[in-house]
């Protein structure tokens, strides 16, 4: 495919969980529009599902990291914030569902938990592709040797 | 003081704005589709699905436009020649079809926000809406993952060349590739002899040039950092002295052609090219 799949999928719990934070805060500072708390319900009930099946990829590319590598520690960070910002969603649907949608406080509040977590882990997600290089160049590496050896450049042994 | 492209490439953040702002877009794109699919699944005018997706879309298509600025700024900063240029021109034009077919739906709907389900063209036109923001999507993470586009670029110092300057050897030796003053302290050109690319880097006074592809995973090392004597590569900090062209950090374990390179009269001049020496 030539893109990793954790990365692809996370758009839809990222946005989703910061779209459902958003829409509670609009609804808390008055908005009344009933379509508004029932999209925050569906987005954070997509979103946590989409996250569930981000998590075996993301997994998986971990796993190919060596640990001595800056990027395995970071890693790990992003892993265990992921699992707590997922714990916090969770709770976060049980009281919306047991509120009839409604926003309670109990509500926004792990919304708003759940989104600084999400952004905070996310960050180092991003921090691991763009300033480490993981999985960078990883299945395009016949294509760029290719340019590479003809443009004149030293090859290290094709292994 | 980072300048206003700096901040909306996301240097200060080290990571690009645009790829942080897309998440949002694309995941309010496709709940939007998904509630009008399941309008048409499930018709519970209590579940208030219409005006949900509706709600969805709308501020999915606020987030795009605003994912859109930094994104323009992003595309204007790959070099004209590079391979992936094409395709985020194609990224960028599907973004710019799949926004204004969502804004399409949305018109479309407008007028049944309390039917039962959302209007059926409506819903045709944010199938294929969802289609085309999907196929954008991929192209865009292909553009990092694939190309390396974005990766390290907050490590560079200043802009990334724009350009490769491609020079035609001819006969004469050692070969004339521009002027000196050309390339200010603590940059980087990147420079085609006769097919053979090279950054030419400047740093303390001195010239350097080596071979432009890391030997890690071949990333373009006219785009990375650098630091005292040495040059950083911007895809997996692969380290090399500038002198010699030798790694010394990092993945990359063989060490980068070297060519001689002198001032003189404010001309700079390459021995050994395109090709046939390491001196």
């Amino acid at each position: 495919m030539g893109h990793p799949l954790h990365a692809a999928m996370v758009h839809v719990p990222v946005g989703l969980w910061l779209g459902a934070a958003i829409l509670d805060l609009a609804v808390v500072a008055g908005v009344t529009n009933e379509a508004v708390p029932r999209l925050a319900l569906y987005a954070a009930l997509i979103g946590t599902g989409v996250a569930l099946l981000a998590i075996p990829p993301g997994v998986a590319d971990w796993s190919g990291i060596k640990r001595e590598k800056p990027a395995w520690k970071l890693g790990l960070y992003h892993m265990v914030l992921n699992s707590a910002a997922l714990l916090v969603w969770f709770a976060n649907l049980g009281l919306r569902f047991g509120a009839d949608a409604a926003i309670t406080g109990p509500v926004w509040m792990t919304s708003c938990a759940g989104a600084v977590l999400v952004i905070a882990s996310g960050y180092i997600g991003s921090r691991m592709v763009f300033d480490q290089g993981t999985s960078i160049a990883r299945e395009s590496k016949k294509k760029w040797r290719a340019i590479a050896e003809r443009e004149g450049a030293t090859l290290p042994e094709e292994k | 003081m980072p300048t206003a492209k700096d901040l909306l490439q996301g240097k200060p953040l080290r990571c690009p704005v645009h790829v942080a702002l897309v998440h949002l877009p694309i995941a309010l794109f496709a709940l939007g589709t998904l509630l009008d699919v399941a309008s048409w699944i499930w018709a519970r005018p209590e579940w208030r699905l219409v005006p949900a997706a509706f709600l969805s879309l709308v501020l999915g298509v606020a987030a795009a436009l605003l994912a859109a600025i930094p994104g323009f700024v992003d595309y204007s900063s790959i070099r004209g020649d590079h391979p992936g240029k094409k395709k985020a021109t194609w990224h960028m034009v599907l973004n710019l079809v799949a926004v204004g077919l969502y804004a399409l739906s949305i018109g479309l709907r407008f007028e049944s926000l309390n039917g039962p389900r959302t209007d059926l063209l409506a819903l045709i036109v944010s199938l294929i809406a969802f289609g085309v923001i999907g196929f954008s999507g991929y192209l865009g993470g292909s553009l990092v993952y694939e190309d390396g586009i974005g990766v390290g670029r907050h490590r560079h110092e200043g802009d990334l060349p724009q350009d490769t300057r491609e020079i035609g050897a001819g006969a004469a030796q050692p070969v004339c590739i521009g002027r000196a003053d050309e390339i200010p302290e603590g940059q980087t050109a990147r420079v085609n002899v006769e097919g053979t690319t090279i950054v030419v880097a400047r740093q303390g006074g001195q010239w350097f040039a080596l071979q432009e592809f890391c030997t890690h995973r071949y990333g373009p090392m006219s785009e990375g950092r650098l630091e005292a004597g040495e040059i950083v590569c911007p895809w997996h900090n692969s380290r090399f002295e500038l002198a010699s062209g030798k790694p010394c950090g990092g993945p990359a374990k063989l060490a980068l052609r070297r060519y001689t390179i002198e001032e003189r009269d404010g001309r700079l001049f390459v021995h050994g090219m395109p090709r046939d020496s390491t001196v």
